[in-house]
């Protein structure tokens, strides 16, 4: 029971320090320039507290949990890690105030999932899942969904900014962004490193499922979830070679992704609502 | 001791008047050396810029005096009667000064509020003081606590954000657009006075390749080896169009010499890499529908000085957020200075009560010749920790007393209590 209460405790505060992290970064719009760094560290205090819950909740189901609800979780983890990363040098900092709502927001889906699973005792792997290609699986897949994320908060700074600059509107967090052109190679180098670790994903998903033909079914190419990874692949595949050869850059590529992004993501929560997949990793293989 | 300033700005007299109280970098040595001469052992500083000129100096004479001299030293080194300045200037004394010299750091106090040259003058005019050993304690610190100040509200306000004359808004355009100047080309069309101002500006941001087009060949070629840039022909500008990442035209074309198509055409070969147009001619050179197309930015003069006013505007609303910070730290300095006053007299009561500790000590060890040397040494340190014992806690209530209010009273009563001699 203790454990329990206090699995709630870090997570619910974790969510908390996520919530309130905007709240800084709101008042740096409105002048304070002290206050993003405050704001990084309620996120990093937020996602400090999600591991915590995780191991404890591990600990106390005495099996590693793998729901959607950790996947979610993970998804925030590795989001929030990238986007202090991207932030780090000084010009980027103000680029909190796009990715901190956005993870907010996040965290307030986070919590409405988390009513379902927090003290629900996670089903058991089937035996044929557990080990290291799951691991690698999951891990890179989630890392390129956190990529094409952060990718997709970046573009709306671009187009703000861009928008900022076609109307005159040079006043305000318009002086505190970076420069378009660091926008756009920040915009291509996530990309670019989402889009290879996306696609290895699916490789090794797609032998994975050839070589253990009982794990996802019989008929798994026609799981909406890999029809929807394909469409992402082929997606990003257009987004990456476009912006590599300079066919599509600045405010439509930033348009593309972040139209692509949230309807991808749109569609994804869909079929998660509408239990659509035929295959899933936290029950058994239908 | 009193800090003082006395001075004359922009708020406060025309520039003529400024022009005769200004005082040349190369005469600021002498000018400190004579103003030290009339009050000997003074601390003082010197700042002199084409917007103010102001003298601050700490001495422990009474501020009207403070006041008499440094009006005596301005009328006498530019040969200047007073009368003829007195209305102009502003004289202030303890926090007033400070907060003035906060103020006057942090660029409030600027003819364009906000601008970053102001605290690179004030650090160099204390630097010079301190070269000519014309600096004490309290000017030291005055001079070192603004600097902190200053540096405080540019980092946490937007009070320097946004340029506010039309070159240097064009230089800040591009530095939003392009990540790093030094790799990008900037072609000049035509020429003129604003165009040669902002390549200049542009220049010294670091852009390297300069491309110079214009119809008089001798014009161009005079201009490019100025700034050592190529020559472009006009006729073949539209060639040469994608090769521009910064553009500037000022030329006297009556109508628009460029259009969407040529920067349509251009963007390709450049692989959609944006272009920043700006269009200081009048008539203008440039279709405004070129500011339609996608990674084409462009600005004509109208929309510089717009950007101009609208960030002059943003910076004055972000005075009273500075006036806060410098608000506080006039208060913790005024804290630090009234610390300071009580020290002579700490250093008194101590300096008595030990005198009579070693006084009676000494009749105390006369009177047992029979004590060891460690008994003696016991007898010693008794005595001293007992002194400091009573010493403790009025000395650090003075201290707390001085950092809340004025200490002068309770310093009167103290001074009274221990028949301590009042300091000057």
């Amino acid at each position: 029971m203790f454990m329990k209460v206090l699995t709630d405790i870090f997570f619910y505060l974790g969510m908390g320090l996520y919530l309130l992290a905007p709240v800084l970064a709101i008042r740096f719009l409105r002048g304070s320039n002290g206050s993003l760094l405050p704001a990084t560290r309620l996120a990093l205090g937020g996602a400090l507290l999600v591991v915590l819950s995780f191991l404890l909740r591990w600990f106390t189901w005495g099996r590693l949990p793998v729901t959607p609800f950790d996947a979610l979780n993970l998804f925030i983890l590795l989001s929030t890690l990238i986007m202090v990363l991207v932030t780090q040098p000084e010009p980027m900092r103000a680029l909190q105030c796009f990715y901190l709502p956005a993870l907010a927001i996040m965290c307030l889906i986070n919590v409405g999932v988390a009513l379902r699973y927090l003290n629900v005792a996670p089903k058991e792997l089937p035996v044929t899942l557990r080990g290291l290609p799951l691991t690698i699986h999951i891990g890179l897949i989630y890392l390129a969904y956190a990529l094409f994320f952060v990718a997709s908060m970046t573009s709306v700074a671009y187009v703000f900014q861009s928008q900022r600059l076609k109307r005159r509107q040079t006043s305000g967090l318009f002086h505190q962004l970076p420069s378009l052109e660091q926008l756009d190679r920040t915009l291509y180098r996530l990309i670019s490193y989402g889009y290879p670790f996306f696609v290895i994903t699916m490789l090794i998903g797609i032998f994975w499922a050839w070589a253990e033909p009982k794990l996802l079914g019989e008929q798994w190419w026609l799981s909406p979830k890999i029809i929807l990874s394909a469409v992402m692949v082929a997606f990003y595949s257009v987004s990456f070679h476009t912006r590599r050869f300079g066919l599509l850059r600045g405010r439509k590529l930033a348009y593309f992704v972040f139209f692509g992004f949230t309807s991808l993501l749109a569609t994804s929560i869909v079929l998660a609502l509408l239990n659509l997949s035929t295959y899933n990793f936290w029950g058994k293989p239908s | 001791m009193s800090l003082v300033v006395v001075g004359l700005s922009h708020h406060t007299s025309p520039i003529e008047l400024r022009e005769r109280l200004h005082f040349p970098e190369t005469e600021i040595s002498h000018a400190l050396l004579q103003l030290r001469k009339r009050m000997d052992g003074a601390g003082a500083v010197v700042l002199s810029t084409c917007n103010r000129v102001e003298t601050y100096v700490n001495h422990a004479a009474p501020p009207e005096e403070l006041h008499r001299e440094i009006r005596a030293f301005l009328s006498d080194a530019h040969q200047l009667p007073e009368a003829e300045f007195r209305p102009a200037l502003y004289e202030y004394v303890d926090r007033d000064t400070v907060g003035h010299l906060f103020r006057v750091a942090s660029s409030l106090d600027s003819m364009v509020v906000g601008e970053n040259q102001i605290l690179g003058q004030v650090h160099e005019a204390y630097l010079l003081a301190q070269s000519e050993q014309a600096t004490d304690k309290i000017i030291s610190a005055v001079f070192q606590k603004a600097f902190s100040v200053a540096k405080e509200v540019r980092s946490r306000t937007h009070i320097s954000a946004g340029k506010v004359s039309v070159s240097s808004v064009a230089v800040d355009l591009a530095v939003s657009i392009f990540m790093d100047l030094a790799d990008k080309t900037l072609m000049v069309i035509g020429s003129g006075e604003m165009g040669e101002l902002t390549l200049k500006s542009l220049i010294s941001k670091g852009v390297r390749r300069v491309l110079i087009v214009n119809r008089n060949r001798e014009k161009g070629e005079a201009l490019a080896a100025q700034c050592q840039g190529v020559y472009v022909p006009f006729d073949e500008l539209g060639a040469t169009l994608h090769r521009a990442d910064i553009l500037i035209s000022s030329t006297a074309a009556p109508g628009f010499i460029l259009q969407a198509d040529d920067f349509q055409r251009a963007l390709k070969p450049r692989g959609n890499e944006p272009i920043f147009a700006i269009d200081i001619a009048v008539p203008r050179d440039i279709d405004p529908a070129v500011n339609d197309l996608d990674n084409v930015y462009l600005y004509d003069v109208d929309d510089l000085q717009k950007v101009a006013d609208e960030n002059m505007e943003a910076r004055r609303k972000e005075i009273a957020q500075c006036m806060e910070l410098v608000d506080k730290g006039t208060e913790q300095f005024c804290r630090w200075m009234r610390g300071l006053i009580v020290e002579p007299t700490i250093v008194s009561m101590s300096t008595e009560l030990n005198a009579i500790r070693e006084r009676e000590l000494a009749k105390t060890l006369q009177s047992l010749p029979d004590l060891t040397e460690k008994q003696r040494d016991e007898i010693t340190y008794l005595s001293k920790r007992i002194v400091n014992t009573i010493l403790q806690r009025p000395m650090s209530q003075l201290k707390q007393e001085a950092v809340q209010q004025d200490p002068h009273v309770i310093l009167h009563l103290v001074k009274r209590l221990f028949g301590l001699k009042e300091s000057p």
